[in-house]
């Protein structure tokens, strides 16, 4: 009863979605005020509504309402309650629901937080949400049903993938959906912006926060995927170029191009239409990304099981793409830059070359994802292309994108004088060069050096931009060193906010090369007490065991990990293998971690014999590997410093820009 | 696209048209390059969706050249009763059912059933030499770029579906069948 209640709701809130639509655009174009507040009122029931069509498939979800057809086929009664909540993002339909909720309270906090600016434009923001959460209303309502029933009461459900059940598993998609979902904010903010003719910076720089929160999600989702790869899959690495992991880099790429180069727009007046360009092809990437892990066109180790939504996704998909097109194209006389660049040694062409760079490698990626499927329909053939590809060819790129990372903060507006290049770029060309001999002595490969060597490149430039900015504040507000950082991150939060997220990106990229170029692997097969040495490390395999989880039986095998040059003991790692009782066919593996600032020993328990007597195990030492955690942790934290108010302005509705010649930096 | 910066109009200075050439052509690829690719994407998907028949419980077509050289296909086998085998002569599992399956053929071949045999990811001698080994006649192909293990999507081998007179699919073992009663029962439902 209460289920045929909950699709009742979802129905009601698809009509909503078309009254807020239709009173936003109306209320948008004759400027109406009694159509502007119908829209908005009309956000905050539709995001009531799908809320409480949430919770009562969570409802459904912890009390093992079998009937319910979603919850047969992805609950069970063993399963722990924690897992149970995560089931409802577990299967297609809940994790739709729990799409559209999302969507609902972005679009909720959008009409708090601008409740009283921005008025020409809110409507159409609005409308244009309406418009998003319709469609995948439309898709619950009419193609996945999460309240669809069974003719009978099922006994036990069917079990959530185990896969899924592991903790990382559990946040990455809600952090990934935060903001794949909050992508559909700025798109709207740039619709409303053309619709309504309103073309200044004022749209731009509102639009600029709501797309640094979901790029931070977005960052995060996609190292808790690559966290959850590593620890989860046990193959060793944490990135593999899959179709589903590319979905979510590619409106990253496009995302992070777009943050970069709305400074340029703010600053001078230019690169107007590659800006909507760049929104543009954020969302259209969003909802590909959706498309083709969620319709089956593409094979991944991730696709959710085929259904009904393909076409209805792909309508969309067009909507999306000819209708904003259309849109640009009739404002384009109204987007007509206001200056040129002036020199190739300038800040602006340094940013324009870092949008190149992330197109190009948006593009390459995106063809590298799609590729399989052309080759198929053209040549009958599927071939594949794998990391290998991505890695030649992005690769490069990326170094290119990095050295421009620290170089593009030390030019100036417009022009950089020759006396200006040795002020800013002696100290960081000198530990780029040092870091570099030193990692000669390691490698002969070159990629390795010369990243490294970049790596520490930017990250002086980053230092010798946080120590000016002190010693300026020393100097002229007699501040202590403390107290001058605090302000710099407080004042400035754009600029130096952004620098502690390229900071971040550089302990990524660390860990990368660290993986890349440094990792040693063996495969061994070892008896009990039996040792292994590798990389410094020695490993002795103690015993099997096996313990009864909630769901699932476990199958641990320790192993004790000595420092090989002088035998010291450094703890034990502890690779697990789980069969779960309704997917035996199935079984995860846990991998076995010593994880340090240097170097993780990554133990995977690939089988046993006669009750453990024997046991095979794949080990890696993987170097610099932790340095990728941190790097998303200082990443979060930059943006958060570049997101939070500006004290002084805290109260005005728009803030003005950021002093003038300093130029501030993004995330 | 990279280039559409290349668009920003020169300042000032340069006099505009209502729209240059050099505009209309970039407007002209940014509508044809997206075009082309959602009609990819669509075409891709219908694609897709002929494999989804399953979903819907409509056996996916599928055509094949057996060992032997002669060409089948799923339309003409409207009207009978199919069983569809995939397997491989690597797998063991297949083994403990093949004599099954050859047994049951000789003895429905006149009752309006016909098995089929799909060769899935093998190498041509070795799955003749099992064919021989179990002496199986009823007809046996390579499942060639794994189209139809694809369009059905086999969870692996073997895998058996039973198909009606109608074209639906009425039951699926997963892994081998194993005795001649749940063999029997499957092949009451699919008699003409």
């Amino acid at each position: 009863m209460i289920y045929n209640v909950g699709y009742l709701i979802l129905v009601t809130a698809l009509l909503l979605t078309v009254y807020g639509m239709v009173t936003g655009f109306l209320g948008g174009a004759r400027r109406s005020a009694q159509l502007a507040a119908a829209t908005e009122n009309a956000v905050y029931a539709v995001g009531g509504l799908v809320l409480l069509a949430a919770c009562i498939l969570w409802y459904g979800l912890l009390t093992d309402q079998f009937q319910l057809s979603y919850v047969w086929n992805h609950s069970e009664r063993a399963l722990p309650t924690f897992y149970k909540f995560a089931a409802l993002w577990g299967g297609q339909a809940g994790s739709l629901l729990f799409w559209s909720l999302i969507l609902s309270l972005f679009s909720v906090v959008v009409a708090v937080t601008h409740r009283h600016d921005l008025q020409l434009l809110m409507p159409y923001v609005h409308a244009v949400m309406h418009a998003s959460k319709l469609f995948f209303l439309v898709l619950l309502v009419f193609a996945a049903n999460p309240f669809a029933q069974v003719a009978f009461v099922p006994e036990d459900g069917r079990g959530l993938n185990p896969l899924l059940q592991n903790y990382w598993m559990v946040l990455h998609p809600v952090a990934l959906y935060l903001g794949y979902v909050g992508l559909a904010v700025p798109f709207a903010f740039a619709v409303a912006a053309l619709l309504s003719k309103k073309l200044d910076t004022e749209w731009m720089r509102a639009t600029r926060r709501w797309v640094l929160i979901p790029w931070m999600f977005l960052s995060v989702g996609i190292i808790m995927g690559s966290n959850w790869a590593y620890m989860e899959l046990g193959w060793g690495g944490y990135w593999a170029w899959d179709p589903v992991e590319n979905a979510s880099f590619l409106p990253w790429l496009t995302a992070t191009a777009f943050l970069h180069s709305i400074i340029i727009q703010e600053q001078r007046g230019i690169l107007k239409v590659w800006n909507m360009v760049l929104i543009w092809l954020t969302y259209f990437l969003v909802i590909l990304g959706t498309f083709t892990t969620r319709s089956g066109i593409i094979e991944s180790v991730h696709s959710f099981a085929r259904s009904e939504i393909g076409p209805y996704f792909l309508v969309f998909l067009s909507i999306v793409l000819f209708g904003f097109l259309w849109l640009l194209f009739k404002r384009l006389s109204l987007l007509k830059d206001e200056q040129s660049i002036d020199s190739y040694a300038s800040r602006e062409a340094a940013f324009m070359a870092n949008n190149w760079i992330f197109t190009a490698i948006a593009f390459a990626t995106l063809w590298g994802t799609f590729f399989p499927m052309f080759s198929e329909i053209f040549a009958g053939d599927r071939i594949s292309v794998a990391a290998p590809f991505f890695n030649k060819v992005n690769g490069p790129l990326f170094l290119i994108l990095f050295v421009l990372m620290g170089a593009g903060p030390l030019l100036g507006w417009r022009h950089t004088s020759v006396a200006a290049f040795r002020k800013q770029f002696t100290w960081p060309l000198v530990a780029a060069v040092v870091v570099a001999a030193g990692a000669s002595f390691t490698t002969r490969n070159v990629y390795a050096i010369v990243g490294l060597a970049i790596c520490a490149f930017v990250t002086a430039t980053i230092v010798q931009e946080y120590v000016r900015g002190v010693i300026a504040r020393r100097i002229t507000n007699r501040e202590s060193i403390p107290v001058a950082m605090g302000n710099l991150l407080r004042r400035n939060g754009r600029r130096y906010g952004g620098y502690l997220v390229h900071l971040g990106m550089v302990f990524i990229a660390v860990a990368v090369i660290g993986n890349e170029f440094y990792q040693e692997t063996t495969n061994v097969t070892l008896a009990r007490g039996e040792g292994v040495t590798i990389g410094g490390y020695e490993l002795v395999y103690v015993e099997l065991r096996a313990q009864e989880g909630p769901n699932r039986i476990e199958f641990a095998t320790p192993l004790m990990v000595y420092n090989a040059s002088n035998g010291r003991f450094l703890g034990t790692v502890e690779p697990h293998r789980n069969i779960y009782h309704k997917t035996p066919e199935m079984p995860t593996s846990e991998v076995g971690l010593r994880m340090t600032l240097a170097e993780d020993v990554y133990v995977v328990l690939n089988g046993w014999e006669n009750m453990g007597a024997t046991a095979t195990f794949t080990i890696h030492i993987n170097p610099l590997t932790a340095w990728m955690w941190i790097g998303g942790l200082v990443l979060v934290l930059g943006t958060l410093v570049a997101i939070w108010p500006h004290p002084a302005r805290r109260l005005e509705p728009v803030p003005v820009t950021v002093s003038a010649g300093v130029g501030a930096r993004p995330a | 696209m990279a280039e559409l910066t290349d668009l920003q109009p020169q300042p000032a200075a340069a006099e505009r048209a209502p729209v240059s050439r050099a505009m209309r052509i970039w407007q002209a690829v940014f509508i044809i390059v997206p075009l082309l690719f959602v009609g990819l994407l669509a075409f891709r998907l219908w694609d897709t969706n002929t494999t989804e028949h399953r979903a819907s419980g409509l056996a996916p077509e599928f055509t094949f050249t057996t060992f032997d050289g002669e060409t089948i296909s799923s339309a003409d086998l409207l009207g009978k009763g199919v069983v569809l085998n995939f397997w491989a002569s690597w797998c063991d599992p297949c083994r403990e059912e093949a004599t099954l399956l050859e047994m049951t053929w000789r003895r429905e071949k006149d009752n309006g059933i016909i098995f089929i045999g799909l060769d899935y990811l093998d190498q041509e001698p070795a799955a003749l030499a099992y064919l021989a080994e179990f002496d199986v006649t009823y007809p046996n192909g390579p499942d060639l770029q794994s189209r139809a293990a694809r369009r059905y999507g086999i969870k692996g081998v073997p895998e058996t579906f039973f198909i009606a007179p109608t074209g639906e699919i009425v039951g699926t073992v997963i892994g081998p069948i194993v005795s001649q009663r749940q063999l029997d029962e499957y092949l009451d439902r699919i008699r003409p």
